[in-house]
């Protein structure tokens, strides 16, 4: 059983947070392995978790690996094992497999500026590699936050938030007017260039819907950007998580395997197709 | 015999015209003697259409992507699309037409008739050839085929390598149309059921092994009902996700789906899917056998099919694909429909 | 190591293979696949090739992967399930489906390693048998790197020289076969030799169809993701699954839970073929589907064979067996979409 990374490791939620209510729902699990391993991963990796008897889906870790005794998953309820997973109580188990993924490379950053420009959910992948950063700040420049929401009810992680704005700047946006929202009203992309964070010595990681990071990247090229300075995380159907269904094959690429982390330097090479 | 220079004088004339968008019928294939559905778009490619007894497929499945296309465009072109049928296909343009599937002026049908003939199944012909590759086959007169070999040309007897279903044929012409090539009329056949004497002949238990044993083969490729006209729903019921899913699908529908059937291709499962395939069927299939043809694995799906429609017939007098006004099998009923079997 | 059999003998090493599960190609009605023989006097090797590749036994259409359940004490139990143990030897094996094995070898290899395929792969003997006529119409193997008398993944190859087989062993696996029959083989003769190179001279001359240009079709795909082409190609495709689960190098599959009760709950996580022509393969839950159209399926088909997987893994990921070509419904045919290509303009 030890070298076969189909089988699930059984782990127990010991927290449920709801994050955003109503249609599109987001809540927070945090799940600690019933039995002692060695599990350890990189910002930016993801997990196939089991709800067995529904079936498996690719979450990104949005804990950092500088906490031990727990995994933090935020998942949008979305179809069959999301509703699923929604329904549990603290105490269930769940299956847990992993670390897959390539992460992302962190070596390649120490000394530089972090941009971290998330939408919706997208918050969560960002949020691993953003508190990783601040684990060990000596490590790297400055950071700043850019994140939005449709609402204000879709922001997620909102007492974090609130507690990080005081280590970091936070600017936060809602796509329409909304009474009582005081900062940027707007699309994420034009927050961007209202704020224009310089591209100098910096590193930009973007997460979020697909049309938003489309013209996220459109935007922090027009500031200077170039295609290196650029990271991002891509979506994808994934079944297997190693490589081997062929499910989330894009060109000569598994977005689970050799992804989801991606430069835009390496993506725009990519058939665009996911 | 119908002549290939009428048909694509029929097509020239029609694209010339641009009465149809384009025209869907046989075209020659650059490999060997099966001809390739081809999707003639101007005059000039009508050169490319052909007309033989391995003229197979049903050409009709094809208005089922048409439509999914022009639901797709923005602004789509409201001219019918010409199509090639032979007197099977003719039928299940008329089911289309009776389920409001189609429109009548969303088709312009090119009729073919197979006058005393048919087409052939390609394994009863390669038997016959005895290994002999056969290059090119035609129409000869009345009951015979001209096959051409490398070692030259040879004459088959057209019965010899008909299609199971040809031979139990009941519309050898085209039912529906608004060009007909060929002679009219209906060829008769003595036992239109005769492919299922041997098997309605063994008992119950030796039927259950026979389908144990032949769909025990399957692997759900989907072949028969990717290539059957008249599954096209766009939701099957053996697919085990949502396919009709738009933005404001809520998660909680998409969860209840309920799963009919497994991916594996257990004896159960593949049972489920040939049992609920068949039903679905009933008093719909045309039998134009495609879908025993295109199966890899040989089984012979076709008598399924042919046993309901028989049951049709004989408790229903009802026969698929004659009348587009005629109401479905299934959703209404006569006064006099037989009770017996009702507990 | 090389030897000859005679073929009256043939039966007789099979039945001295008691200790293995042996498959080899059967006819039922018009149709070859490989099954476990029980009776060694049927085996018969005189047939075209089969329907579905050996690829079926050592990567199987249903493997279950592990059990669930949730007993009262303990809470959810999960059990994982291995192939069963024992080895097996495979007779008939084409030359172009053996070195497909070794194509699909790269992706279940690497890095975390498929336990299921491997289990099932290091079991397995491989006899091959080379084709002297090309067992189909529409086999290519000469242009995908291949040959009719290839011995790419496999332990022994079987060559017909009339009334004897030129048996050759490539590894310990193959020598172990032949030596637990040893009194049934002969040592090869220099005419057993000839005769062989001059049958696999003529082998070679029989393959009548080819790729053109084969060599410049990866770099033309790398430019053709937008080409009009695959629209062109792909508008008779009825989205069936036969190219795919036909071919012995395709790999792509799918993972389900499959209940046997829901309370409480007991059930198995299970693998089964999938393949990228079916419409729901790359759809998110969401409903968004990157390759909605016919059109970008089929071009995934292709360039996943003749770009992504060279890029990836030097190799074309196609071994010129033809199957997609003859049993295709509506005869869509690889060689032609990559003669296209390679005459491409645009």
């Amino acid at each position: 059983m030890k070298d076969n990374t189909y089988i699930p490791k059984l782990a127990k939620i010991i927290q449920i947070k709801e994050e955003v209510g109503g249609a599109r729902p987001i809540k927070t699990f945090r799940a600690q392995f019933i039995q002692d391993n060695d599990f350890s991963f990189k910002c930016g990796q993801c997990a196939m978790l089991s709800v067995f008897g529904r079936g498996e889906s690719m979450i990104s870790i949005s804990s950092t690996p500088l906490i031990k005794d727990y995994l933090q998953f935020s998942i949008l309820k979305m179809g069959r094992v999301t509703s699923s997973l929604h329904e549990m109580q603290e105490g269930d188990v769940i299956g847990i497999r992993g670390p897959y993924g390539n992460g992302f490379p962190m070596e390649k950053w120490k000394g530089k500026n972090l941009i971290f420009i998330g939408g919706g959910i997208g918050l969560a992948p960002i949020w691993s590699v953003l508190h990783t950063a601040l684990g060990k700040k000596e490590e790297y420049g400055d950071s700043m936050l850019i994140y939005g929401a449709r609402t204000s009810k879709d922001i997620v992680f909102k007492q974090e938030l609130e507690e990080l704005r005081k280590k970091i700047k936070v600017h936060l946006s809602v796509d329409v007017e909304e009474p009582g929202w005081e900062e940027f009203v707007g699309f994420v992309p034009l927050n961007v260039l209202e704020i224009k964070p310089s591209s100098k010595n910096a590193i930009a990681v973007t997460c979020g819907p697909p049309i938003m990071i489309k013209f996220v990247i459109q935007n922090l090229k027009a500031l200077g950007f170039e295609d290196e300075q650029i990271y991002t995380t891509v979506e994808n159907k994934m079944k297997c998580g190693i490589g081997k269904c062929g499910r989330c094959n894009i060109g000569l690429h598994y977005v689970c395997k050799d992804g989801p982390v991606y430069s835009w330097a390496e993506l725009k090479n990519l058939p665009q197709e996911y | 015999m119908v002549n290939l220079e009428d048909l694509k004088k029929e097509a020239r004339a029609v694209l010339e015209e641009g009465k149809v968008k384009y025209i869907i019928g046989y075209e020659k294939s650059a490999n060997g003697m099966m001809p390739i559905p081809g999707f003639i778009k101007s005059p000039e490619e009508v050169e490319k259409l052909v007309w033989t007894p391995a003229c197979i497929f049903n050409l009709a499945k094809f208005l089922v992507d048409e439509k999914r296309r022009k639901s797709r465009e923005k602004k789509p072109d409201a001219r019918p699309v010409g199509l090639v049928v032979k007197g099977c296909d003719s039928r299940a343009l008329n089911v289309m037409l009776q389920e409001k599937f189609i429109n009548r002026d969303d088709v312009f049908i090119i009729g073919v008739s197979c006058e005393e003939t048919g087409v052939i199944d390609e394994k009863k012909l390669a038997k016959k050839l005895k290994g002999k590759k056969a290059e090119k086959i035609e129409f000869d007169e009345k009951d015979n085929f001209t096959v051409t070999t490398p070692e030259g040309k040879v004459k088959v007897a057209a019965s010899e390598v008909l299609a199971e279903r040809c031979l139990e044929c009941k519309a050898n012409s085209p039912v529906i149309y608004d060009v007909l090539l060929g002679e009219k009329g209906k060829r008769s056949v003595d036992n239109p059921y005769k492919s299922l004497e041997k098997i309605e002949s063994l008992p119950q238990e030796e039927r259950w092994k026979f389908w144990k044993e032949q769909l025990s083969k399957c692997i759900r490729c989907y072949a028969c009902r990717s290539v059957c006209p008249m599954c096209y729903c766009d939701e099957c019921v053996a697919d085990t996700i949502n396919f009709a899913v738009t933005a404001d699908t809520t998660a909680e529908e998409k969860a209840q789906k309920i799963k009919w059937l497994e991916k594996s291709p257990l004896k159960s499962e593949n049972f489920v899917y040939h049992l609920v395939r068949a039903i679905h069927l009933a008093g719909r299939c045309i039998d134009c056998g495609e879908c025993e043809r295109v199966c890899p694995l040989d089984i012979p799906i076709r008598f399924l099919n042919k046993k309901l429609e028989k049951d049709a017939k004989e408790l229903f007098n009802y026969e698929a694909g004659f009348d587009p006004e005629q109401p479905s099998l299934v959703s209404s009923f006569k006064d006099e429909d037989p009770e017996d079997f009702i507990r | 190591m090389e030897k000859v059999l005679d073929k009256k003998s043939f039966p007789q090493w099979v039945k001295q293979l008691s200790s293995y599960t042996v498959y080899a190609p059967v006819q039922e009605d018009e149709v070859w696949n490989y099954e476990v023989i029980t009776n060694p006097e049927n085996i018969d090797l005189d047939f075209p090739n089969t329907v579905l590749s050996p690829k079926k036994i050592i990567f199987p259409q249903r493997e279950v992967y592990l059990e669930f359940s949730t007993s009262n004490e303990d809470g959810l139990e999960v059990k994982e399930v291995l192939p069963e143990e024992g080895p097996s030897v495979i007779f008939g094996v084409r030359p172009c489906d053996a070195r497909a094995l070794t194509l699909t070898d790269k992706v279940f290899g690497g890095d975390f390693e498929d336990v299921y395929y491997w289990k099932r792969r290091n079991q397995a003997a491989l006899v091959g048998l080379a084709c002297l006529i090309p067992p189909s119409p529409n086999c290519f193997c000469l242009s995908v790197d291949g040959s009719p008398f290839s011995k790419e993944g496999l332990d022994v190859l079987m060559s017909d020289l009339g009334s004897k087989y030129f048996i050759e062993a490539f590894s310990k696996k193959g020598e172990e076969l032949i030596s637990i029959a040893k009194t049934l083989f002969k040592p090869a003769t220099e005419k057993d030799k000839k005769e062989l190179e001059r049958n696999r001279a003529e082998a070679k001359k029989r393959i009548s169809r080819q790729i053109q240009n084969i060599k410049k079709i990866p770099p033309m795909l790398k430019g053709m993701f937008d080409s009009p082409l695959w629209d062109e190609e792909s508008m008779s495709c009825l989205r069936c699954g036969i190219c795919t689960y036909l071919c012995p190098t395709c790999h792509c599959f799918d993972i389900n839970d499959e209940i046997l009760s829901s309370s409480p709950l007991q059930g198995k996580r299970v693998r089964t073929w999938d393949t990228c022509q079916f419409p729901d393969f790359t759809m998110h839950s969401s409903g968004h589907n990157p390759r909605q159209d016919k059109a970008s399926r089929l071009r995934q088909r292709i360039m996943h064979k003749f770009q992504y997987f060279v890029e990836r893994y030097k190799n074309y990921q196609c071994t010129g067996c033809g199957r997609c070509i003859s049993r295709c419904p509506v005869g869509i045919d690889i060689i032609e979409v990559l003669d296209k290509v390679s005459r491409y303009e645009g």
